[in-house]
């Protein structure tokens, strides 16, 4: 039975889970959710995610949330097709989980937030806190100068191979110019690690709306 | 060579990876980074741990920090001592997956703000806003409904196992109490509350949860 990825053609975190299934040649139906409609909140959605948001994967029955886990429950149930995107070693695992962790409390917490205030509210017609996303800006530009002093010596954020965690970075990657602030032309390395990932075909086939494959 | 953590008595973090050593029986020797003296900002230190952060583990000359990352380790490299924290079936592990995101961005998001207002502004010189504290611990507490509907109907947050994902709820969890929030300990939500008083009163909990010290 095809998997079924629940979502938004638009939303980032769909288009994260999107990438991934694109990078293991896994195919996907997509049932839109329609979050203008409050159907995220509806009694049939919260049984399968009973925190009301959107991504769930339905492989055959087997229901799984949380972009990152979906993410790493298909990169290892695919573990032989596709991009490998998990390391084996025990060594080099550890420093993919580190670079895991790093991408979410020093990097999501400051650049998701960061565009939702400058590209997702105004396109919403909501009206953005600019003094907390200055703030989370600044605080995120912190983290890209380590991020390119960790890269100048590394090609991907875990080590020299690509791995989830690169991947993990997008969407939001190609949303921060968005936010006003130019985040990449004083880091080379950061900025030649992100258009590398944007550039992916993979990433490339979801940018503009995630569509079923199959 | 015995392993090397680095941290403090007051870091939460550290205490997360000190609990996983002991749970999985791991012996480690401790060398505290003194923020009041700014040691995490020294070149030595951030040579090794380039945000300057606690804590940070050397296994022999690996270094590797990020507390969760740090636990899983140890965790994977020892899976056969102690107790079995990661499950080895793909579709437990996806389930052992969601709830560790699930601690990260619908708990650990919403604990950490309220417990950082009341509890770590003082040691920075600032005055605590209890408004602000009582609206963060609603949108805690609207996550926390989650959590006992989960929790009523499995023992554990991955499934009716221990896992790594419930012990990282520890660090924060019981700063909330003395912050002032009774909200992991209420009957409003009794299956929530079992929970949290069991991982409270494990043996690994009890050892470290006072001093961030060697145990080898």
């Amino acid at each position: 039975m095809v998997l079924t990825l629940y979502g938004n053609p638009k939303a980032s975190c769909t288009q994260r889970v999107a990438t991934v299934m694109h990078e293991k040649q896994v195919p996907f139906k997509l049932v839109t959710i329609d979050l203008s409609k409050g159907e995220h909140k509806a009694p049939d959605y919260l049984e399968k995610q009973p925190f009301g948001q959107i991504p769930v994967l339905d492989d055959d029955g087997y229901l799984i949330y949380e972009t990152r886990a979906i993410s790493r429950y298909i990169a290892e149930k695919y573990a032989d097709q596709g991009t490998p995107l998990i390391p084996k070693d025990l060594k080099a695992k550890g420093h993919f989980e580190q670079a895991a962790s790093v991408e979410q409390a020093n990097y999501d917490a400051y650049a998701g937030k960061a565009v939702v205030e400058k590209v997702f509210k105004p396109m919403f017609g909501q009206t953005p806190d600019d003094a907390v996303a200055e703030r989370l800006l600044t605080s995120l530009e912190a983290s890209l100068d380590v991020y390119e002093k960790i890269l100048s010596k590394q090609k991907y954020v875990a080590g020299n191979e690509i791995t989830l965690v690169d991947i993990f970075h997008l969407p939001l990657l190609s949303l921060l110019p968005l936010t006003g602030r130019d985040v990449y032309s004083t880091r080379p390395n950061v900025e030649k690690w992100a258009k590398g990932l944007i550039a992916r075909p993979s990433f490339q086939s979801v940018k503009d709306g995630v569509k079923s494959t199959a | 060579m015995v392993l090397t953590l680095y941290g403090n008595s007051y870091s939460p973090c550290a205490k997360r990876v000190a609990q996983v050593l002991v749970e999985k029986q791991v012996p480690f020797k401790v060398v505290i980074i003194d923020f009041k003296k700014g040691e995490q900002k020294a070149a030595s230190f951030v040579e090794k741990q380039p945000f300057g952060q606690v804590p940070l583990l050397d296994d022999d000359g690996y270094f590797i920090y990020e507390s969760r990352a740090i636990a899983r380790y140890i965790a994977e490299k020892y899976p056969d001592q102690g107790t079995p924290l990661i499950p080895k079936d793909l579709r437990a592990r996806g389930l052992f997956e969601q709830a560790l995101s699930i601690e990260l961005n619908d708990f650990d998001a919403y604990i950490s703000p309220p417990v950082h207002e009341v509890i770590f502004k003082p040691f920075l010189g600032l005055t605590p806003d209890r408004e602000a504290f009582d609206q963060m611990v609603i949108q805690l507490e609207a996550k926390l409904d989650v959590y006992e509907k989960i929790l009523s109907k499995q023992k554990y947050l991955a499934g009716d196992e221990l896992t790594l994902a419930d012990l990282f709820h520890l660090p924060y969890g019981v700063l909330l109490g003395p912050a002032g929030s009774n909200a992991l300990d209420t009957p409003k939500r009794p299956n929530l509350s079992r929970w949290f008083k069991e991982l409270v009163a494990r043996p690994s909990w009890q050892a470290v949860k006072d001093e961030f010290k060697s145990m080898d």
